[in-house]
């Protein structure tokens, strides 16, 4: 029993793909993404999405996921510390602060308004046993558990009009994090941006849809390759049945835990 | 792994709602209109549809209404989404009952907000345009009054988003009285380019996520 726990890790597949309209537009992707591996089985993953009205979201976006990450990978995180609520949260906070702070301070750097730069932001910690979210903005992440039951970790952050959202360089972004523990026996793990949210949720329940979740956690934990399978996910995405439902840039992290 | 293993195969689609994105067209049919002004009108509808249905997304997202005003209030459009929306050929006569028309557009706009909301359909912010010849006439200016009084307060807590036109003779000194935000002078009578301005605009808005506002297409077709 110990030495299958042993041999247990996660494998991630993640992308960051180009909206259609902004394809049309000739705008970059103003998404971005970023994951890494601690020790003791404990992925970090981050999603960010650049808002399409700031002229610097796309930048936005990536110093918050690599700043969010960097803030985590450098403590020496370990399932003690995740073994506690506070702690855990703290963990969180600490890494959104760092990665409004980062944010900020390229906009300074840039000599912009912090809203040029403006982005939500997706970060999740997660073990085997605990998922731990913090999210400031649109988007999702979601956890599948040992017993088969999808759960959404977060709460896509809308105001009344669809495409008003918080953002990192908020002046009440703080106010607005949503921080989350939860503890179960964890299979899987996917974050993704807004673009798929109406793909991948069903929204008037808040629910995420299996048939979305189920065959890409299925393909990750399968994948031998992960190049290729990054590459399949990537065609996934710009595929026509994608485009024809959603023309915004789009980011899916998916992640599994496997044994093999 | 099996190389022919395709995602978009095996993946399916929660099934949401299209999320909408309304916008009521405010038209002074008043006799003013007449002629030469109510042509072009109907042709810039006409430009109006054309180019929202080049757009995948935004024919199935845009929902259009018009209201007409002149000696009497008439919603020649319900909401309609752009690819189901038949131009109607408008005419012009009587007088220009504008504050009715600001109150009716406004009284569309909050009842389809919440058919929206009852049956779980995701919305962005709501346009109100507005084209006009002239100024209120034919009402009490108590009555244009407390429908600019309205207006105002449903454009600062956001519920709404007024622009007004002015054609030829408008009398834009009263327009910007009424509104918050500065009316805009139409070039001529050039309908056409409006419309597809604002095609573009709804467009832009309706796969848009904001900070403050929406960056619009440059305005060729009038000005301040």
């Amino acid at each position: 029993m110990n030495s299958s726990i042993q041999k247990l890790h996660w494998r991630v597949v993640g992308a960051s793909v180009c909206g259609t309209s902004h394809v049309k537009n000739s705008q970059l992707c103003q998404d971005a993404h970023h994951w890494e591996m601690l020790p003791d089985n404990i992925l970090v993953a981050a999603a960010a999405d650049g808002a399409g009205s700031a002229s610097l979201g796309k930048v936005g976006a990536m110093v918050a996921v690599e700043a969010a990450i960097k803030n985590i990978s450098i403590k020496e995180v370990n399932q003690e510390i995740l073994a506690s609520d506070n702690s855990a949260r703290s963990l969180l906070s600490e890494a959104i602060l760092a990665a409004k702070t980062a944010v900020e301070e390229e906009a300074i750097a840039s000599n912009r308004p912090p809203k040029d730069l403006a982005t939500t932001l997706i970060i999740v910690v997660a073990t085997p046993t605990v998922a731990v979210v913090a999210q400031i903005g649109d988007g999702v992440a979601v956890a599948k558990d040992s017993m088969g039951n999808l759960t959404a970790l977060t709460v896509p952050d809308s105001g009344e009009y669809i495409n008003e959202t918080s953002f990192l360089t908020s002046p009440t972004a703080l106010d607005s994090v949503q921080v989350n523990v939860w503890r179960q026996g964890i299979t899987n793990i996917a974050l993704l941006t807004d673009g798929l949210q109406m793909l991948a949720i069903n929204m008037s329940v808040g629910l995420p849809h299996k048939p979305f979740f189920f065959p890409l956690f299925d393909f990750v934990a399968k994948a031998q390759e992960l190049k290729g399978a990054k590459e399949q996910l990537v065609k996934f995405l710009r595929s026509d049945k994608i485009t024809q439902r959603t023309d915004d840039d789009l980011t899916l992290i998916i992640a599994a835990l496997s044994d093999s | 792994m099996s190389d022919t293993l395709r995602l978009d195969e095996v993946v399916d689609f929660a099934e949401n709602p299209e999320p909408r994105c309304p916008c009521v067209l405010l038209l002074d049919t008043s006799g003013s209109m007449q002629g030469a002004p109510i042509e072009a009108l109907n042709q810039g509808l006409l430009s109006f549809k054309d180019e929202l249905t080049k757009n995948p997304l935004a024919s199935r997202r845009v929902e259009v209404s018009i209201v007409t005003f002149d000696s009497n209030i008439n919603v020649v459009q319900d909401f309609v989404t752009a690819d189901q929306f038949t131009p109607p050929i408008l005419t012009a006569q009587g007088l220009t009952t504008m504050g009715a028309g600001i109150h009716k557009s406004l009284d569309l706009i909050q009842e389809r907000k919440a058919q929206y909301r009852s049956n779980g359909v995701a919305y962005y912010r709501p346009w109100i345009f507005m084209i006009t010849d002239g100024e209120p006439q034919g009402e009490p200016d108590e009555a244009v009054e407390q429908a600019s009084r309205r207006l105002q307060g449903d454009e600062t807590n956001k519920r709404v988003a007024f622009f007004s036109v002015g054609v030829e003779n408008a009398n834009m000194a009263r327009l910007s009285q009424l509104a918050v935000r500065t009316p805009l002078k139409l070039n001529g009578l050039n309908f056409v380019e409006m419309f597809v301005w604002l095609s573009a605009s709804m467009s832009a808005v309706s796969h848009s996520k904001v900070d403050e506002q929406v960056a619009l297409p440059p305005i060729g077709w009038g000005s301040v």
